[in-house]
């Protein structure tokens, strides 16, 4: 009995920090988030690589980094951005500045003009270097421009 | 045969009282730097998102800077550093007749004036430093220098890069606003000599 007790006790004492860890608490939403721009970063350095000539242009890898962006911009990241995420929720874990969820309105926008450069690299990735270049550029200034509003330069 | 000095050679010629106190590397380099922090400045702040003319103005300002700063070496009497930075006495003491209503006459920059020199140029200098090591993050505005450092540094020179360039601006502001003093208050112009190399008065 009061060895059933234990174990049950123990397995408890065990499993609760690990479901609690996975169920998403603030700090893993903002690891989380990181991780997606992470992604994002990924792919559009093999591009800006490729853009600037520091590697080959490869018709076949941009045009997969460009479907990776498109696959990254169908996900919804609004999970990413639950209340008490902020860097003043966080410090020293996220750079999510609290105006993001003052004025969530601004940050779709930002979004919005992403997904649409995202759309536009990806109709070009194939289409040589001198294409991709512009739309490379038009993409890195819309991670500029919300950068810029809503994320603090340092932790 | 003696130059005739005082009737003056003419309207363009210079008196022989106005002598030369800013050389024209000095005034080109005044000049430049005027427009080059002007456009780098508000491009920075207003610009495109895609920051290539940025990039160029800041390496125009670094060429500038370092163009001064050894010219502060070998330049003529006036541009040179060890001819014009002064110890906290001197300062002081010139930083006392500030308040008197009457010109300087100051031949080069004054002890005052020197700590702004000597001060935009360090500031302009680690402005320049931190801009090249800056990594934001959007592959595009990338600090040519960034990916020789860790991105802990490239994102610490990122945070020092605007609080660096108000700095400046403030400094500029200050300037400016000590040029308006001299003319207002002491009835010095100390624009056109800037212009012509030579003093006005």
């Amino acid at each position: 009995m009061m060895r059933k007790f234990m174990t049950a006790a123990l397995a408890t004492a065990m499993i609760l920090p690990a479901g609690l860890a996975v169920a998403g608490g603030p700090e893993d939403i903002a690891k989380a988030r990181i991780g997606y721009y992470r992604l994002l970063g990924l792919e559009m350095d093999g591009l800006a690589a490729m853009a600037k000539g520091e590697i080959d242009y490869d018709a076949e890898a941009a045009k997969g980094h460009a479907a990776n962006l498109s696959v990254l911009t169908q996900y919804s990241p609004k999970g990413l951005f639950a209340p008490g995420t902020s860097n003043a929720d966080l410090p020293g874990q996220t750079r999510a500045l609290p105006v993001i969820w003052e004025n969530m309105a601004a940050m779709g926008e930002k979004g919005a003009a992403f997904r649409s450069a995202v759309a536009e690299l990806a109709a070009v990735a194939g289409d040589g270097r001198e294409a991709l270049g512009p739309a490379v550029g038009k993409l890195g200034g819309t991670c500029k421009a919300c950068h810029d509003d809503f994320r603090a330069k340092d932790y | 045969m003696a130059p005739d000095q005082t009737t003056g050679a003419g309207a363009s010629a210079p008196t022989p009282s106005a002598e030369q106190i800013w050389d024209p590397v000095v005034r080109i380099f005044h000049w430049a730097l005027v427009i080059a922090f002007v456009v780098t400045f508000g491009l920075g702040k207003f610009g495109p998102d895609q920051m290539t003319l940025h990039f160029y103005g800041g390496y125009t300002i670094a060429a500038l800077v370092v163009l001064r700063v050894i010219w502060g070496f070998v330049g003529p009497r006036n541009a040179r550093f060890t001819n014009f930075v002064k110890g906290p006495g001197a300062v002081l003491a010139y930083a006392r007749t500030l308040p008197k209503r009457a010109p300087s006459h100051s031949r080069g920059h004054n002890p005052v004036g020197a700590l702004f020199v000597v001060g935009i140029l360090i500031v302009l200098g680690l402005q320049v430093m931190t801009g090249l090591l800056a990594d934001p993050e959007d592959y595009i505005n990338v600090g040519p220098l960034a990916k020789y450092v860790s991105i802990e540094t490239a994102r610490k020179a990122l945070a020092l890069h605007e609080p660096l360039g108000m700095i400046a601006l403030i400094g500029v502001v200050a300037h400016i606003a000590a040029i308006g003093f001299y003319k207002r208050w002491k009835g010095e112009n100390l624009v056109t000599p800037m212009i012509t190399g030579r003093r006005s008065d």
